[in-house]
């Protein structure tokens, strides 16, 4: 019998064909200037956050922050605080999806942006229509899919990890940044 | 074997020619996730599994799944498949069950045709519950490789959670599936040797449970368990088992892969050497398999 063979000879196969697909959108510094075109300059302000600091914001925001590093540019225009972008990861149904987060002042959402999106179905989280949701929020909403964020079918879990980011985020820029 | 050869060609083909899309929730080679399609979605799969040695003498069985699925809703999925055994026995004399050697190179066997409904996203609802349900028809014993015809039914409950935003998840399963078999006539059997054809009935109970974890992009590891017991017509209790293993799975934007090694670890019933504490009757000591799928 020579089917014993056949896993052997497969997984080999499988593992040397697959091909690196990513679909990146945005730069880091396009987005910059898209969401704060009058900037004259966007401060690196890396939050390096320590476990204690982690714990806190996964205690208020209801969701973990993997990273001890939190990569937020403070944008300015002749000194003048503009608000903050945000950059990101959460996890995909497969892969990270990398979005950017902006802020005003006053803890407004600004925007997001998809800055890498590497799953074939639920693009739809890149469409305005989707994203224009956030517009505005702030840590007065409840910032949940399925409540005030509504669902893309097919892709639940990105929508949810984009939307829980996004709150995390938020509580993020409450904790350290809203004195700043 | 030609025809295997056929269709390990295409599954090669199958996984070298694509370009990218996105996985199911096949993390695991036996127990299922709670997720069905999107809409519209298209996904085709090629499943082996390997099963071999029973302890005595020389048993080895390949299964092949070639199947299609559909997303006809976001909440409910359809699929069919064909299913095709290859089985070879050398030294093996089990009465009523496997009658002497025997080699049946990969044969057609039957066909399947499976619906998914959802009830609870393991997304959007925190919990994620499944209702799965698969009617199969065979016409070879994937035991002995004989002529036998069956008809069943497997009625499933799917319950997953993601944990840890998805990096870890869980899921679990509850099965019944109910079959009827009729076994053909059997010439030149050994003296004494029973071989009953009349039909059965056999009920097949099943819980199972899978953790896997994303360890890198695309790359998942997990481990699963399975508890399997069957009673017939004819002596009741035919069989149980356990089956535990770890599991790789692979996924890309358009394809996956998922490798899965499940040995026998406990098991009871009916016996091919009394007092021995695995059923190798109807199971084997392990259980390889081998899940390809494609989704468009």
């Amino acid at each position: 019998m020579k089917h014993e063979m056949l896993l052997g000879a497969l997984l080999p196969m499988t593992a040397l064909v697959a091909p690196a697909y990513s679909a990146d959108y945005l730069t880091v510094e396009q987005a910059q200037r898209q969401f704060f075109p009058n900037a004259s300059q966007f401060v690196d302000s890396t939050l390096d956050l320590d476990d204690d600091q982690r714990d806190q914001i996964k205690e208020r925001a209801g969701t973990r922050q993997r990273r001890d590093n939190q990569r937020v540019w403070r944008a300015e225009q002749e000194g003048k605080n503009l608000g903050w972008m945000f950059v990101d990861d959460v996890i995909g149904k497969h892969e990270f999806i990398t979005y950017a987060l902006a802020v005003s002042p006053a803890g407004e959402v600004l925007g997001v942006e998809i800055l890498s999106y590497r799953e074939t179905h639920g693009g739809e989280v890149r469409e305005a229509s989707w994203r224009d949701q956030f517009n505005g929020k702030t840590l007065d909403d409840t910032i949940r899919l399925g409540k005030d964020v509504s669902n893309i079918s097919g892709a639940t879990l990105s929508c949810r990890n984009v939307t829980d980011g996004v709150r995390r985020l938020l509580n993020i820029w409450d904790l350290y940044l809203k004195h700043a | 074997m030609n025809q295997l050869s056929r269709l390990s060609a295409l599954g090669a083909i199958l996984a070298t020619f694509t370009a990218p899309a996105t996985a199911d929730e096949n993390l695991f080679g036996s127990v299922k996730g709670a997720e069905t399609m999107p809409e519209g979605s298209w996904e085709v799969y090629q499943i082996f599994t390997d099963r071999s040695d029973k302890g005595t003498g020389d048993y080895r069985a390949l299964d092949s799944t070639t199947e299609v699925e559909y997303g006809v809703s976001n909440k409910f999925t359809v699929g069919a498949g064909l299913k095709a055994i290859a089985v070879e026995s050398k030294g093996l004399l089990v009465d009523g069950y496997i009658p002497g050697d025997y080699k049946r190179d990969l044969s057609v066997a039957g066909f399947e045709a499976t619906a998914k409904y959802n009830f609870l996203s393991p997304a959007l609802d925190d919990f994620g519950l499944s209702g799965f349900w698969e009617f199969d028809y065979m016409s070879i014993d994937p035991h002995s490789g004989r002529d036998k015809d069956t008809l069943s039914l497997e009625s499933a409950l799917l319950a997953q959670k993601y944990l840890l935003e998805g990096q870890l998840i869980w899921v679990g399963n509850l099965s019944m599936e109910g079959t009827y078999a009729k076994r053909g006539e059997i010439n030149n059997l050994p003296a004494g040797f029973e071989w009953p054809t009349d039909p059965e009935m056999e009920l097949e109970f099943k819980l199972g449970s899978g953790v896997s974890y994303r360890f890198a992009p695309n790359w998942f590891v997990g481990a699963e368990i399975n508890y399997e017991t069957e009673f017939e017509t004819e002596v009741g209790q035919e069989r149980w088992s356990v089956f535990a293993g770890p599991n790789l799975h692979y996924a890309t934007a358009n394809w996956w892969a998922t490798l899965s090694w499940m040995p026998q670890l406990e098991g009871g019933g009916e016996m091919i050497i009394e007092g021995d504490d695995l059923h190798l009757i109807e199971k084997t000591k392990s259980e390889a398999r081998l899940k390809l799928g494609y989704n468009f």
